[in-house]
């Protein structure tokens, strides 16, 4: 059954995640629905799965208009949507997977296991997939599970699938597979919008494309009718964020602050790196690029690294978190939840932790002077409320964010190489600004170097003074000045993701 | 994502009461009881309540910390016997009274080294950890000393009923723990830590925070804690039985934790709540048993008494969001 959705709109805390967005798949269709971090496809997911409410528009499933889902309902329509966190149980068979919570039963309540294994064998057909069902879902590759999820969203005969970037965990031969089993799927009339990163997918199996930037509708067309270079525009449009980039004569004669040379971590490497003092180096690389691999690594939480390590001029051997801020190096990491925000606690908290034995003597804090050096910390941050009792969960993503990287912009922190992970996800375009502004006054300081990862094009283009592509753990370019471009990036990274498919096998 | 508009007048309220719920239960309790018993509210009685407290307070502090932390440590009241028989056994066979107390709580010390080891070194679940300590140690226990230890010296005896300006000794300790665990909390950089790890222990580990080392030292200090107060009950028992001495005392620890409004999660508490949890728990056992209650009634209204706490709990934090 097509969907139509609307003129859809939500706001989060004053902030439109959608704005007014327009979006129809229709039967036999795969959809794909591409935008930069942050553009909103997560919050348009929510929407149509009934996980959040719209504040606006309407959504059409089939002839039934309505204004709002909720997660019954979108069942109900028959919308089945597969996150890109799996929702399986280790423990259980890949059968008993596909039928919890509503387990075909045998007389006297028992679960009927050979139906069971039967219907999952008919689901697995439709995909295209053989699986024992019986098998222990824990001792399966990551793709497998991957088609494991989707029979289990196909078991209620979907009309809409919504698949949110499946092949992220997956390897290339993999994810050819996924792509085949899809179009099948398609054929047979269903109706797939497929959210994803990569270009590359959208010209192999998707037959329209819709892409999403700042909440905003900025393409919607037939895939047949455009060319790599429309999409990669929609995404990334030249503009936005100034750059202010440093001149090169400026920083070839700089002296290094980070030099890595035949580094090593896990999922990452070997590769040559450096960051001179005062210089911003942007590591552009897709999901999988192992570029949260080589920060991590690098911070010494990763496990053991080989290489060689020149931090400041001295040899430095990557450990420990705490091993790496005594030698001055600092890590704003990607995940702001899981790694960053001590939610329940107050901004002040969160932003002074690492120094609560320095502000006063070290046994006994000086809430005095604390509270100084929050109030000169936020002035810098610019933060929004500038309160420091108020506890970080009630900031928004952007404060929280500056909250997280404050810790190492302030007074106290004697941070001298910062390492950020995608520092700006799911961050608004205000306070994006407000955090390029101060990473470039903190490369300004002597003796000072940044390193930077990200996905969208655009931040490497506002905040990088030499970019360098990640592609397989691998450095595939290195690209300085105006030689920074979204296109290029782009290009680099899907690219040579193209050609190197030989290069990896099945997992 | 959450919301920034202002509570209600009857959100505040009901925030509030739900916050002051400990005190309002104290207040209520010494209220009912006065009334219904002329003998409860005099300062020989009140001397008992804080007396039978504080056994209990001195490891319910360390406790906190690391319920706070997002720990626990279950094998308290084992420790508490081994801490109770090596000082017994140290001064029936002659020891000076300070160095044989020391060594009572160096025992406890030395479990709490043990379990930090293994929690924080090799990750291991504290609840399993400590459950299997809590049956070894026991077993220590037993093997020290088989019988009752009894027959203290006087010196030692002085210290579960002697005074010092009618405080007495055994009050004088717990205060000195709630101090120490307060001024550890509000006002030492450490308590940040402890906060932080319990909230989120890998935000914390990356911002610096030594969370292993904190982990390690908070287990050390509630073994420490649990062997003091085994020396602090043998001096006002005047005997150390192996085997009886500190049975489920794990269990009453918790309950005044829990019921001071810790989370047994981790990231909320403070001393305060503790305070009142135990003095709670106290009044309410004291009353109890000067109205006659069967001590099987009583072991009902204690249960129900925390189902109560936990469902306040509940109020508190989603007012708070």
């Amino acid at each position: 059954m097509s969907i139509v959705v609307k003129r859809l709109s939500k706001a989060f805390g004053g902030e439109l995640a959608l704005d007014s967005v327009d979006l129809a798949v229709d039967d036999g269709e795969i959809h794909a629905l591409l935008g930069p971090n942050g553009s909103g496809k997560s919050t348009l997911i929510g929407c149509l799965s009934g996980r959040l409410t719209p504040d606006a528009g309407a959504m059409t499933i089939g002839t039934d208009t309505v204004a709002r889902f909720n997660p019954r309902m979108a069942f109900a329509a028959g919308t089945a949507v597969i996150y890109q966190h799996f929702t399986l149980v280790g423990s259980l068979s890949v059968a008993d997977n596909i039928f919890l919570g509503s387990e075909l039963t045998a007389a006297g309540g028992r679960v009927d296991r050979v139906r069971q294994a039967a219907a999952t064998e008919e689901l697995m057909a439709r995909i295209g997939v053989r699986l024992d069902p019986r098998a222990r879902v824990a001792s399966l590759s990551v793709g497998e599970k991957q088609l494991v999820e989707i029979a289990k969203g196909l078991r209620h005969d979907p009309q809409l699938l919504v698949l949110d970037e499946p092949t992220a965990a997956l390897s290339e031969a993999e994810a050819r597979a996924l792509g085949r089993q899809l179009r099948r799927l398609r054929d047979a009339g269903l109706a797939i919008l497929y959210v994803t990163h990569l270009l590359s997918e959208v010209f192999e199996i998707a037959d329209r494309v819709t892409v999403l930037r700042d909440g905003r509708t900025v393409l919607s067309s037939l895939v047949g009718e455009l060319s790599r270079q429309d999409v990669i525009a929609a995404i990334a449009p030249r503009g936005g964020f100034d750059a202010e980039r440093r001149s090169m004569s400026d920083l070839d004669g700089a002296e290094r602050v980070l030099e890595l040379s035949g580094f090593r971590a896990p999922g990452v490497g070997p590769l040559d790196l450096s960051v001179g003092e005062g210089e911003i180096v942007g590591v552009f690389g897709l999901l999988g690029s192992g570029r949260t691999e080589l920060l991590e690594g690098l911070y010494g939480i990763r496990g053991a690294t080989a290489g060689r390590v020149t931090l400041a001029g001295a040899p430095f051997a990557p450990r420990s978190a705490t091993g790496s801020l005594e030698r001055g190096l600092a890590l704003v990491p990607a995940e702001r939840g899981r790694q960053g925000v001590f939610p329940s606690m107050s901004a002040l908290d969160n932003v002074l932790l690492p120094y609560f034995a320095r502000s006063g003597r070290p046994w006994w804090r000086s809430r005095r002077r604390e509270r100084r050096q929050f109030a000169d910390t936020a002035r810098l941050l610019s933060l929004d409320p500038p309160s420091p009792g108020a506890s970080a969960a009630t900031f928004s993503g952007g404060n929280q964010q500056k909250l997280v990287v404050g810790r190492w912009l302030t007074e106290q922190s004697d941070a001298r190489v910062l390492l950020l992970d995608d520092p700006t996800q799911g961050i608004d375009v205000g306070a994006r600004a407000d955090l390029y502004a101060l990473v470039r006054q903190f490369a300004r300081r002597p003796g000072r170097g940044v390193l930077f990862t990200s996905s969208d094009p655009e931040e490497v283009l506002a905040l990088a003074d030499r970019a360098v592509v990640l592609v397989r753990g691998r450095p595939a370019a290195e690209l300085r000045g105006a030689r920074i471009t979204a296109p290029a990036l782009l290009d680099l990274a899907h690219g040579h993701a193209a050609e190197s498919t030989t290069e990896r096998g099945p997992e | 994502m959450t919301d920034r508009t202002a509570p209600t007048s009857l959100q505040r309220a009901r925030a509030w009461a739900a916050a002051s719920a400990l005190l309002l239960g104290v207040v209520a309790l010494l209220l009912v009881f006065s009334l219904l018993n002329d003998a409860f509210l005099t300062v020989d009685n009140f001397r008992n309540v804080f007396i039978q407290a504080s056994v209990i307070s001195v490891v319910a502090v360390p406790m906190a910390l690391l319920l706070i932390a997002g720990k626990v440590d279950l094998s308290v009241g084992s420790t508490l016997a081994l801490g109770a028989v090596v000082t017994g056994l140290l001064i029936t066979d002659g020891f000076p009274v300070l160095p044989a107390i020391l060594a009572g709580v160096l025992a406890g010390a030395v479990v709490g080294v043990v379990n930090g080891l293994l929690v924080e070194l090799w990750s291991l679940s504290p609840i399993i950890v400590t459950l299997g300590a809590l049956t070894a140690v026991r077993g220590l226990a037993l093997t020290l000393a088989p019988d009752p230890v009894f027959g203290f010296p006087d010196s030692f005896l002085a210290l579960g009923e002697d005074r010092l300006f009618g405080v007495p000794y055994l009050v004088l300790i717990a205060a000195a723990a709630f101090l120490v665990g307060a001024a550890v909390l509000a006002r030492m950089p450490t308590g940040r830590h402890v906060y932080a790890i319990g909230v989120n222990a890998e935000a914390a580990y990356l911002s610096g925070v030594r969370v292993k080392r904190v982990g390690l030292w908070l287990f050390v200090a509630t073994g420490a804690a649990a062997g003091l107060a085994g020396v602090m009950l043998a001096a006002r028992l005047g005997s150390a039985p192996s085997g009886a001495l500190g049975v489920g005392f794990e269990l009453d620890v918790l309950t005044a934790v829990i019921l001071g409004g810790v989370a047994f999660s981790g990231g909320r508490g403070t001393i305060a709540g503790v305070f009142l949890g135990v003095l709670f728990l106290g009044v309410l056992q004291n009353g109890l048993t000067l109205e006659n209650v069967p001590a099987a009634t009583a072991l009902m209204v204690k249960g129900a008494v925390l189902a109560v706490a936990a469902g306040l709990d509940r109020v508190a934090m989603r007012s708070e969001r």
